[in-house]
């Protein structure tokens, strides 16, 4: 294999690893709170681009570091979080079809935050990019990889893992598993599902924070991203199984993978638009999602 | 009696004072609508837009002239909102003539409003070619056609390297679609070969692949145009996988761009129509470049360049013809006929019969990047008539 096919095969590989990692981030957000209070939050693609947007004000213009803005913008969001939750979301906790008044809510949180976005900062769209976090480049073979994205990478991944063992292991973590299964026999079994509710809504935002920040430090980005993550979320919590965790990482993964791939053997137009293919197809055999209880 | 006297000298003041006001007002200002993107995708063109009309507007309007008024309206970079903006303008406001789009989206959709309601309609910057297709009546575009940037493209590469390679990776939006369908024109009749031709979607984020791609087709050249801060991602990707700066042309920089692409890119080129490292620069563009620099802490580019200009054109030819300011046809048959310079770059305006001006294009190559400013170095400059290239059937 020459030079050029191995730089564009390990390319492909790279790209579809951090694409992938940062997918699965997003998507494991909206699936922890769709599975535990059942609210397909339309506003993720919102929530994303919030974090990147914070992420690109306190670096650019107040010139904090990017690690420490990076844990500051995920920090914002659990205060963030508890706010909507008690002002709004608790309040269709107890509302039969919840779903639907929360994908309502949901679109209209998206509505208010993207006229926000475009009457704030609009005007620097084309600005939008993060200083690195770190400087250098390391070869992979032929392919020269910035280090940043090989950190954002880590970053990512470790993130992922640190929210399975917290699903697994901590008290917390088992309690908001219990009440994905059957929140019924959890709260007979003594687990307090309202709290769980408020923490897993500011959990999986945390998380959906940590995607977008993570993306911003790897691109540059503009306030569009924010329809393209959600749409892309949607569809990989809808393949992997509503409220499966391990579904939306598979799949999240999956789906960079195909992108790059797509994208290198046919284009990126229409990379963009496979994976909701593919979306279809599967719902065709598996409605209820490839990891779907 | 001295009571009365007073009170006959103060109404006799005061009616001479009213009957001044009055000559001074018989006139209304002549009012412009000035439809622009102060919100959405487009948004940091717009605004940029502004900054540059009101630069112009602080010397607008001098004692004894009859007033020109600016009404703005954002069109959120919606060519329904711009449409809806428009009808408002003319039938609300009644305004003489229309302004202010700098996206070909929003631009084409005035346009379909100002020819067919017959409002004047100054483009200032858009560069879609459909802006002044042949039976256009009442649209002047003051930016030279996206075709025909293509053109100048291949040109310069030609002259740089002949026989040369050139690679396109660009963001598909009608302006993009533009400036390539221009290069593909153009690249052959220059002698010049197309090795990589890839187009991303709108809301794009990652070219690391492609620009593999790119490194693998070994061009000469590579024009690189993202849409908003892709371009920034497509650039970095480039730069980090071993292209050097000196392959990569950027077909338009506008300074917040440029201050983007930062200190890697110097060395790289950029297309531009106005830029404050011009050697021709005249002494009022001079000026229009340390007063804007001075308020908005960075140089202006073509984009608030031509967003000045429109305002003093509209300034001098109500000026050169008073009837206008008040009959449409008569300002769109003065526009027609105008025939005068940019104040800033003394580049000639004047437009064909479809509205088009002659065109023109510098290149100019990037020397340094600091924080709030820039150096670069003019490299090629070329002139060109709109229709040296079918611009009108390349692209639809």
């Amino acid at each position: 294999m020459s030079d050029a096919n191995l730089i564009i095969l390990l390319s492909t590989i790279s790209t579809g690893l951090i694409l992938g990692s940062i997918f699965a981030l997003v998507a494991v957000g909206v699936t922890i709170v769709y599975g535990s209070i059942w609210m397909p939050n339309a506003a993720n693609g919102q929530f994303f681009v919030l974090a990147a947007l914070l992420g690109w004000t306190m670096t650019v213009s107040w010139g904090i570091h990017p690690a420490i803005a990076a844990i500051l913008v995920i920090g914002v969001s659990v205060p963030l979080s508890y706010g909507l939750e008690y002002i709004l979301v608790r309040r269709f906790y107890d509302v039969p079809n919840r779903n639907i008044s929360y994908f309502v809510l949901s679109l209209g949180i998206t509505q208010i935050l993207t006229g926000i976005f475009a009457a704030t900062y609009g005007r620097w769209s084309d600005q939008f990019q993060l200083p690195p976090l770190v400087s250098g480049i390391t070869f992979i073979g032929p392919l020269p990889v910035a280090n940043n994205r090989l950190m954002v990478l880590a970053l990512a991944l470790s993130i992922l893992a640190a929210l399975f063992a917290l699903l697994r292991y901590h008290r917390y973590g088992r309690a908001i598993r219990a009440v994905f299964q059957n929140r019924d026999a959890a709260a007979l079994r003594g687990v307090n599902v309202k709290a769980s509710y408020s923490l897993s809504f500011a959990l999986g935002n945390a998380v959906i924070f940590a995607g977008g920040i993570l993306f911003a430090l790897a691109y540059s980005f503009d306030l569009t991203v924010a329809w393209t993550m959600s749409i892309t979320a949607f569809a990989i919590m809808i393949i992997g199984g509503p409220g499966s965790v391990l579904g939306a990482v598979i799949v999240g993964m999956v789906f960079g993978f195909t992108q790059a791939a797509v994208s290198t053997v046919a284009s990126p137009t229409i990379a963009a638009f496979s994976y909701l293919g593919a979306m279809l197809l599967i719902l065709l055999f598996k409605p209820s999602g490839l990891f779907a209880r | 009696m001295t009571h009365r006297k007073s009170l006959l000298a103060v109404l006799a003041t005061a009616t001479l004072a009213s009957a001044g006001i009055g000559h001074a007002q018989e006139k209304p200002p002549v009012k412009i609508g000035f439809v622009t993107e102060l919100t959405g995708a487009w948004s940091f063109f717009g605004t940029s837009c502004v900054a540059g009309l009101k630069m112009a507007e602080k010397t607008l309007n001098p004692p004894g002239k009859r007033k020109i008024e600016f009404v703005i309206a954002d069109d959120q970079t919606s060519p329904a909102q711009a449409v809806a903006a428009s009808r408002s303008l003319d039938v609300q406001d009644k305004v003489l003539a229309l302004s202010g789009p700098t996206s070909s989206d929003t631009g084409l959709a005035v346009y379909g409003y100002a020819e067919q309601n017959k409002v004047p309609f100054v483009v200032p910057v858009a560069a879609f070619p459909q802006l002044t297709k042949p039976g256009t009546r009442y649209t002047f575009r003051l930016e030279p056609d996206a075709v025909g940037w293509g053109y100048a493209i291949s040109k310069f590469v030609e002259k740089q390297k002949p026989g040369g390679k050139i690679a396109m990776i660009y963001s598909d939006y009608a302006l993009m679609r533009a400036i390539t369908a221009g290069i593909k024109y153009q690249a052959p009749r220059s002698g010049l070969k197309i090795v990589a031709d890839i187009a991303f979607p709108q809301g794009s984020n990652d070219a690391t692949v492609q620009a593999a791609q790119i490194l693998a087709a070994t061009p000469d050249f590579v024009m690189v145009s993202g849409a908003g801060g892709f371009d920034n991602t497509i650039t970095n990707q480039l730069l980090d996988l071993g292209i050097k700066p000196e392959q990569i042309i950027h077909p338009f920089g506008i300074t917040t761009q440029v201050m983007n692409w930062g200190k890697r890119s110097v060395g790289s080129y950029y297309g531009t129509f106005f830029d404050s490292n011009l050697d021709s620069l005249t002494p009022e563009g001079k000026t229009f470049v340390e007063e804007f620099t001075a308020q908005y802490d960075r140089p202006p580019s073509y984009g608030e360049n031509f967003c000045y200009v429109t305002a003093n054109v509209i300034r001098e030819v109500i000026d050169a013809n008073p009837e206008a300011a008040d009959d449409r046809e008569k300002f769109r048959d003065a526009m027609s006929a105008l025939k005068t310079k940019e104040k800033t770059s003394g580049i000639p305006i004047e437009f064909d019969k479809n509205g088009a001006r002659m065109e023109y294009m510098y290149f100019l190559q990037m020397k340094e990047v600091t924080a709030k400013t820039y150096k670069a170095k003019q490299a090629f400059y070329i002139e060109w008539d709109p229709e040296v290239i079918p611009v009108y059937t390349l692209v639809k």
